[in-house]
């Protein structure tokens, strides 16, 4: 079981959030999670959390904490060290699962092939059948406004619209857990706003659960309904803070909120950035 | 503006009046260049003269290119699913890696013009031994070049195929034969003029047919004029052969993205 605060803390707001029912198993459920790198380095040290379907929880913390490696144990790229346990949709992480899609900072597209070849490349791996391939696509094409890019290669395109396909391959899996590892990273802050107002978009009319990883203390907290906080190497769980600006967001009226201004100037001073 | 249009006109012409004016200005060179130093006709005849003997030897010289030709193009072919083959095998079996790696990198150090006579020897003075020298001499750059390949793939795109849970086919066909063409087509670049210099190398051993022969021939008879045409004969094969490798090679384009 996690660890008691964590476990009281989830299980009284899960009731409240979106109807979820306590008693079915969690989106993602951490045991006391631990990772150790050959040579004794300890990148994660005894993590416990709970995240429940449909919401949206990040994780921050400074860099080289651990935070992607925790993010490829969710997706079971990854294992963690006996004794600890990650536990998706109830079932124990081994290997990557179809029903978990992760989109990394690099977009990771295949340069010698289309945007609408790279978007079916998942949806191919996880033997989905064509049909469903063709109408998927045109419909992640269409959502994310890359129908005309759609025979282009990725190197035509902006780094926005190439970490849109790469979001793109995952929408099409439909899947119940989206595991983001800094996507927007390696974006201007333009780009980045505008992409992040348009995942939220996205994961209001999906409902799925999202995983974010991200150094960006105010993109955290305009998405999230949690953020967990982590420490410096070895990683752990600080802080576990429940994000109170109202749904729907849009990026200026929530970051002029009050609650806004003070759950930044909260997690600066808990980063030591202020 | 006519000036502009043919400023315009002779900047995309320019790929072909640069190679072309290279190999105008060294023509002239040849022509004049021999009687400008007073060399001697038997040591470099003029350019025309050579000319002249190309276009009178030309039934010759165009059937032992064609037997050298084959020879190249037989050993090439032999050293490109050969290569392919031993490459994707050291790279997916570990064990063949170890037991195999050391040998291949022992082989390739060896002067392979060494083994001309033994292999003229072994498979006889007609064209199979040719072959086998063509052969040895494009093998190793294309097995090299392959593994080089096949081992750069962005670890980043492994780790992407591995979330995606792609079979390791589908990773091997969509992902690390791609990534691995550009370097891949670089070692058939290499060895493509390695083939021919195996094939002429032969002839030179011992041989009946072939424009190597006839550069030892015209050699015994001091015919320097009918050497130089066999080398351009020799040059133009192997030319046709690169701008062959290279309009297939042009379908490899995303090196480098």
């Amino acid at each position: 079981m996690a660890s008691e605060p964590t476990t009281r803390d989830v299980t009284e707001r899960s009731t409240s959030h979106r109807g979820g029912v306590a008693s079915e198993p969690a989106a993602i459920e951490a045991t006391e999670v631990s990772k150790t790198y050959p040579g004794d380095v300890r990148a994660l040290d005894r993590l416990s959390f709970r995240i429940e379907r449909s919401e949206f929880v990040s994780v921050l913390g400074p860099s080289g904490c651990g935070k992607s490696t925790l993010l490829r144990i969710v997706a079971g790229l990854h294992a963690a060290d006996a004794g600890g346990a990650i536990h998706v949709l109830g079932e124990p992480t081994t290997r990557p699962r179809p029903q978990t899609g992760i989109v990394f900072q690099k977009d990771n597209l295949l340069p010698w092939l289309t945007v609408r070849a790279n978007l079916r490349l998942a949806a191919e791996a996880q033997d989905m059948p064509r049909v469903l391939i063709e109408a998927r696509s045109a419909e992640v094409l269409a959502t994310l406004g890359l129908s005309t890019f759609a025979e282009r290669y990725p190197h035509e395109l902006s780094g926005g619209m190439r970490q849109r396909a790469a979001f793109g391959q995952m929408l099409l899996l439909h899947p119940d857990i989206l595991l983001l590892d800094e996507p927007f990273g390696a974006l201007d802050a333009l780009t980045r706003d505008r992409l992040n107002v348009e995942l939220l978009r996205l994961w209001q009319v999906r409902q799925q659960t999202v995983l974010l990883i991200t150094h960006s203390i105010a993109e955290a907290v305009f998405l999230s309904d949690r953020v967990l906080v982590m420490s410096e190497r070895p990683g752990r769980i600080i802080a576990d803070l429940k994000i109170r600006c109202a749904r729907p967001r849009d990026p200026q009226s929530t970051r002029a909120s009050p609650e806004f201004t003070a759950h930044v100037l909260e997690l600066s001073r808990m980063m030591g950035v202020v | 503006m006519p000036s502009c249009a043919s400023a315009g006109l002779i900047a995309r012409l320019r790929p072909v009046i640069d190679p072309a004016l290279a190999f105008i200005l060294l023509a002239v060179l040849w022509e004049y260049g021999a009687a400008l130093f007073h060399l001697k006709a038997y040591l470099l005849p003029p350019l025309s003269k050579v000319l002249a003997t190309l276009w009178d030897n030309r039934g010759t010289l165009l059937s032992e290119s064609l037997v050298t030709l084959q020879e190249v193009a037989l050993g090439y072919l032999a050293a490109l699913a050969g290569g392919l083959l031993l490459g994707l095998l050291i790279f997916a079996m570990a064990t063949a890696r170890r037991a195999l790696y050391p040998a291949i990198v022992l082989f390739q150090g060896l002067p392979k013009i060494a083994l001309a006579p033994l292999l003229v020897v072994w498979f006889g003075i007609g064209p199979l031994s040719k072959v086998v020298m063509a052969f040895l001499f494009a093998f190793f750059p294309i097995v090299i070049s392959t593994l080089g390949g096949l081992a750069s793939t962005p670890l980043n795109l492994v780790e992407h195929f591995q979330a995606i849970g792609a079979s390791p086919w589908m990773s091997f066909r969509r992902l690390r034969l791609p990534s691995a063409l550009p370097s891949i087509v670089d070692g058939c670049r290499m060895a493509a003029p390695l083939a021919v210099i195996g094939a002429i190398a032969g002839e030179f051993v011992g041989a009946e047919q072939g424009l190597g022969t006839v550069v030892l021939m015209a050699n015994a008879n001091a015919r320097t004029d009918l050497l130089f045409a066999s080398l351009i004969a020799i040059s133009i094969l192997a030319g046709l052969l690169y701008c062959l490798i290279e309009l297939i090679a042009r379908r490899v384009w995303w090196r480098g993205l």
